[in-house]
């Protein structure tokens, strides 16, 4: 895909004018996307995605400049404006940089690639999720059922003397069923996918998860409000890991680290969390949605532990923050594609099995909440205040689980979260979502274990 | 036909270097590449077997500086486009994208296109659009180009950290990107049935964000104000009312639970009204994914409160002659007094409904197919300011943000529970600040029981504006 002389130029043209680190990110992806609504195929879109992009740094500063252009002329003009924004410099004869060529270790085999099958057959698919949502109930009145899948390859040179290939095969199916009874409507998803190709799609129980999107809808359908109040709260593996996404993980990120601004800055070494409290961003774990063979500035990936029982160990780093820091790269800096400047972005994050049991976690929490499935949310990583949806939740009263409740939202500070986690449960389970940050939406894992979080504020009505 | 939407000005611009734009891709005589390509594409299609095809092409130069310390920190200059293919076959759509502009992308359209048509079920009759009649000339572009030189837009990105850190001792450090950023837009659509539009609008944008710190307490805040030149960027205004804000949050506390007389600030309104636009699209009702389905007609909010799509909007981010299937548009209330009176259509499903398109045709982005969005959407004004506001209020609390709203909103029940900051406002005065709190309620009631609607509208996030917004009562989580 790319002439090895060229990325050589373009790269000693980035540095002309006085950067001391320059970088090339080609990409050619091709997206593919098929939704059913209502059983009936809506949308077939299929496109490829064809650009480069180019960042130089000087000490602390960056510059970021893209194109769609391959061609010679257009990559040397764009590595020629990167360099002009360092003008105050005046024009050095810089060291030509030599690469030496490389292909990323695959720790994540595609066994058929999303070429190798028709889109008649992933038609197939979706069609058997959508039968499986509307054999639920009557009262599933809509369904969306996406399955969306996309063949990533890239190349990274940089003056370092780098280039290396790497290829990336996602799937995922996304399902949503809408249960009405007239004049109220209510939702229930899921979402599963991974770093994987059709046979992912192939093996997958479709319709196990199309009944459970339908059977949370009709749940919610019949449920009440949620009180409104401080409570303790319960909640489940797989997508309730998004707690830990948000209330923490994206404060560990060096892009709010680094410049002081999150909550765990300068707290390596310290306990920040309740002793029962591991947790890891492992970018290896195969075949699975947060995974990467290496990195979006070509560095391999690795497992990190960022909190060990209780203490912060790891921030999670790249190569521009790594300078501001003084501290390694992590090898999980991460963008959408070639229109982003990569930043230390999550891959798969969990928090670790620990001993409680699930039946006494519940059973010993007297009146709270429990959040059987999460929903999205969002922080801000300056002040660590987060917020998430419910998806589905039950009250629970003297210790067992009653009555299903909707619109509950959960919100806190990710430091006072982390000291609250009072119970980890055994069974580690992860659940698929798109991260949303600065460097674009990347496909990540979140996870944990039932946690219990003695005492959090829970927004109803 | 062929109509090409220019006004004088835009015929006068000279090229920017800045951005590498080709000189003639801002002159309508000479071809460019992306002509020819889109000539032989459509002439492929045609060869291929297709009744009717599009091309869409979007293409986006953009800037941005972000400073820190006096210095640029982050510098961007970037070129990117895409086009999207469609083209009817039998009645049913095809769709595919590219973003390389070889004879290859052009096999690989036609081909997908093809595939795709075969596959679509959709029983709803599709639309080429052959043009408009008229369309109407807007002033969409800045006075120079780019909004202003590079040198300049760094100034004063310079100018307004240093604005930003000098005005309050609490505010020592500013958050992630602090700067400007702009971007020129240009949008092609060229059919096989005589279809030839072209349009160029420019946005610039300012953003700073104050980060106050007293002893172990952290607040921030978002100044944001987009603009086409980066002259009309209010330096000063910005950074006040961003480090005001900020500083004033840091003695922020959850307040008690209950219910609470609520106005929603001009920007929570504003992010309200983004969030649950999708119930005012024709296609959700269409698909059962809005609750207004058969509401047309009916009064859906209270009396004070009009709704309006205005894509003629002067300085309006989204404004624009005519919509992603090429249809003019042209400026409506979608609630008057209180009663639905439309909702918003693309050709598809106006053709549905048995009424006419309303120029709401939309693409998220080049290569998404063709959905239903606004373009200046938002509440009209009424008479009272802020202060006037809750003075009328008395007690109650102002909302000045929502978060997660992805999350914690959904637009098919209109439930949302978010979390908010804002203030207590007592004996019709701003009092203590609050933070850590959810707001939650229904926004199909909210409308009905809105009490006013205050006169200071703005757009602060791009396509959807509103002034603040007195909405009765919600229900509050606090402490």
């Amino acid at each position: 895909m790319v002439k090895r002389q060229l990325a050589e130029r373009a790269l000693t043209q980035a540095l002309s004018t006085g950067g001391d680190f320059a970088e090339l990110f080609f990409e050619d992806r091709l997206n593919n996307s098929i939704m059913l609504q209502g059983g009936k195929v809506e949308i077939v879109n299929t496109g490829r995605l064809h650009g480069v992009g180019v960042r130089v740094f000087k000490g602390i500063r960056s510059i970021y400049a893209y194109t769609n252009d391959f061609e010679e002329a257009g990559l040397l003009d764009c590595a020629s404006q990167a360099a002009s924004a360092l003008k105050e410099t005046e024009h050095i004869e810089s060291a030509s940089v030599r690469l030496t060529g490389s292909i990323a270790a695959n720790l994540h085999p595609v066994r058929r690639l999303p070429g190798d099958v028709g889109n008649a057959w992933r038609v197939d698919r979706l069609r058997a999720a959508d039968a499986a949502m509307k054999s639920i109930s009557s009262e599933i009145t809509q369904t969306v059922c996406r399955y969306v899948d996309w063949d990533q390859q890239v190349t990274i040179a940089n003056s370092e003397g780098l280039l290396v290939s790497d290829r990336r095969v996602y799937t995922r199916a996304s399902l949503q069923a809408v249960a009405s009874d007239g004049t109220e409507n209510q939702i229930g998803f899921s979402g599963p996918g991974a770093l994987q190709g059709a046979e992912f799609a192939q093996a997958l129980d479709i319709e196990a998860h199309a009944k459970t999107a339908a059977r949370m809808a009709v749940t919610m359908l019949h449920a009440r409000q949620s009180p409104a109040g401080v409570m303790p709260v319960v909640i489940d593996n797989g997508f309730g890991g998004v707690i830990f996404h948000e209330a923490c993980g994206h404060s560990l990120e060096a892009t709010s680290v680094a410049r002081g601004l999150s909550e765990f800055a300068g707290k390596i070494g310290l306990k920040i969390a309740s002793d029962i409290v591991t947790a890891i961003d492992d970018g290896t774990m195969p075949g699975e949605w947060g995974s990467i063979n290496i990195d979006d500035e070509g560095t391999p990936s690795n497992r990190l532990v960022l909190i060990e029982n209780g203490v912060l160990k790891n921030y999670m780093i790249d190569r521009l923050n790594s300078r501001r820091m003084n501290m390694p790269i992590t090898g999980s800096s991460r963008r959408e594609g070639y229109s982003y400047a990569p930043t230390s972005r999550m891959r798969n994050t969990y928090i670790a099995a620990g001993t409680a049991d699930d039946d006494e976690m519940i059973r010993t929490m007297g009146d709270g909440l429990y959040a059987k499935t999460m929903g999205g949310g969002s922080v801000n990583p300056t002040t660590g205040e987060f917020n998430f949806a419910v998806q589905e939740g039950y009250l629970v009263k003297d210790g067992k689980i009653t009555e299903p409740v909707r619109g509950a939202s959960l919100i806190g500070r990710g430091s006072e979260i982390l000291t609250k986690i009072d119970r980890v449960g055994r069974n580690m389970r992860m659940a698929q979502g798109m991260c949303g940050s600065i460097s674009g939406s990347v496909p990540t894992n979140v996870g944990q274990p039932m946690i219990r979080v003695s005492s959090l504020t829970v927004g109803g009505r | 036909m062929s109509t090409q939407n220019k006004t004088a000005r835009e015929q006068e611009r000279t090229p920017s270097g800045l951005c590498g734009c080709a000189p003639d891709s801002r002159r309508a005589p000479q071809k460019d590449a992306l002509d020819i390509f889109i000539e032989k594409l459509l002439a492929a299609a045609k060869a291929g077997g297709v009744d009717k095809a599009e091309a869409y092409l979007r293409k986006t130069e953009s800037f941005q500086s972000f400073v820190e310390s006096g210095e640029v920190s982050e510098y961007g200059v970037n070129s990117s486009g895409g086009l999207a293919l469609r083209a009817l076959i039998g009645g049913k759509m095809g769709t595919a994208y590219t973003e390389a502009f070889d004879d290859d992308a052009i096999d690989m359209l036609v081909s997908r296109v093809l595939e795709s048509a075969s596959l679509i079920e959709d029983p709803d009759e599709q639309f080429l659009f052959e043009g408009s009649p008229s369309y109407a000339e807007l002033d969409t572009l800045a006075r120079t180009p780019g909004g202003g030189t590079a040198d300049e837009k760094i100034k004063y990105a310079c100018d307004l950290e240093k604005l930003a850190l000098s005005l309050d001792p609490h505010v020592t450090k500013l958050g992630y990107q602090n700067g400007v950023e702009s971007t020129h837009t240009q949008v092609r659509i060229v059919g096989t049935n005589g279809l030839n539009l072209r349009h160029e609008a420019d946005g610039i944008g300012a953003i700073v964000t104050p980060v106050a710190k007293r002893g172990e307490r952290t607040s921030d805040s978002l100044g944001l104000r987009l603009a086409r030149n980066l002259s009309d960027l209010p330096m000063e205004e910005l950074a006040r009312e961003a480090v005001a804000e900020a500083v004033f949050m840091l003695d922020a506390a959850p307040c008690e639970s209950g219910s609470y007389e609520v106005i929603l600030r001009f920007d929570a309104m504003s992010m309200m009204l983004m969030t649950f636009q999708g119930v005012f699209s024709a296609e959700n009702t269409q698909k059962g994914l809005s609750l207004l389905n058969g509401k047309v007609g009916e009064t859906i909010a209270a009396p004070c409160v009009t709704l309006k799509d205005d894509p003629h909007r002067e300085g309006g981010p989204g404004s624009r002659p005519f919509d992603d299937e090429g249809v003019a548009t042209f400026p409506k209330n979608v609630i008057d007094g209180g009663k639905l009176t439309t909702l918003l259509h693309n050709l598809k499903t106006a053709k549905k409904d048995g009424v006419a398109a309303t120029g709401n045709a939309s693409k998220g982005s080049y290569a998404a197919t063709v959905k239903v969005a606004p373009s200046n959407f938002h509440f009209q004004p009424g008479e009272n300011d802020l202060d006037a506001l809750c003075e009328r209020m008395g007690e109650g609390l102002v909302i000045t943000d929502l978060a997660g709203t992805h999350s914690g909103a959904n637009d098919i029940s209109g439930e949302f529970s978010l979390l908010s900051k804002g203030y207590r406002v007592r004996g019709g005065k701003k009092a203590e600040p609050v933070e850590q709190i959810t707001v939650a309620g229904n926004f199909f009631d909210m409308l009905k029981h809105i009490k006013a609607v205050g006169s200071d509208l703005r757009f602060p996030f791009g396509g959807a504006g509103s002034p603040s917004v007195w909405v009765g009562t919600l229900s509050v989580a606090g402490k």
